[in-house]
């Protein structure tokens, strides 16, 4: 199921999403920011950053450097 | 900042990303990075800082070094494509690589990732204000104080109850000087 929603994208990051559609290296713009979309809650999971924080918190309190 | 506390020196190099100059910046608390030898600043980071934070760079305490853009490695650029970094992200990890620091500074959880992988020490924002206390830069209350204004007075995102849980460890860490 998808739905429709309105974001505000930098010029810039537009026109070179739009060139890779030009060129036909993706389908759409569509599919691209899907893509960015996914890319980026896969490698910014809640848990590893609340692992991260805690890890800093500890580094903070008790580290050495 | 109380007279009892006398900061310590470090003869470290730190590789700086973006986002720690800007939200330490934001809380006017840069100088908790005054202990460190210099802070390292990759190009690309600097200019984004510079387009964002300008005076993040003006900071007389800290010893902010802009680095032109470092080479990646093959092992950082593989990085870059798997965990999506950003230009900033993937010189401040070259320049690790290049000037053999061991600490990049981030807030960023995949260049945290991509910084593990490549076997160098990560630290954020939060770590930065509490090694704080623990490097006589800033008092318990102090650092209290600042970590409850993270979500008024800067552009850091952590889930409010975190942020709380964080707060009350650090009490708890120095009750008797609160």
């Amino acid at each position: 199921m998808n739905s429709t929603h309105h974001t505000e994208i930098p010029d810039q990051l537009w026109q070179q999403a739009q060139t890779l559609v030009q060129q036909g290296w993706a389908g759409n713009l569509q599919e691209i920011v899907t893509e960015a979309l996914r890319r980026y809650l896969e490698s910014h999971q809640q848990v590893l950053t609340e692992t991260f924080i805690q890890e800093d918190v500890e580094w903070g309190l008790h580290g050495e450097d | 900042m109380n007279g009892d506390y006398m900061a310590k020196t470090s003869t470290a190099l730190v590789v700086a990303d973006a986002g720690p100059l800007i939200h330490l910046d934001e809380l006017a608390a840069l100088d908790v990075l005054s202990d460190y030898a210099a802070v390292l600043v990759p190009n690309a980071v600097w200019l984004e800082v510079q387009h964002h934070r300008p005076q993040a760079l003006q900071q007389a305490k800290v010893k902010l070094i802009r680095q032109p853009s470092p080479p990646a490695s093959d092992r950082v650029n593989a990085m870059t494509a798997l965990y999506t970094l950003h230009h900033g992200e993937r010189e401040a990890l070259a320049l690790c690589v290049t000037h053999s620091v061991n600490l990049l500074i981030t807030d960023d959880t995949a260049a945290r990732l991509a910084a593990k992988s490549l076997n160098i020490t990560a630290h954020g924002t939060l770590g930065l204000l509490i090694r704080a206390v623990r490097q006589q830069l800033r008092t318990p209350s102090e650092v209290v104080a600042l970590l409850a204004a993270i979500p008024q007075q800067t552009s850091l995102h952590i889930r409010p109850s975190l942020l709380i849980d964080v707060i009350a460890r650090v009490k708890a860490e120095w009750a008797s000087e609160l």
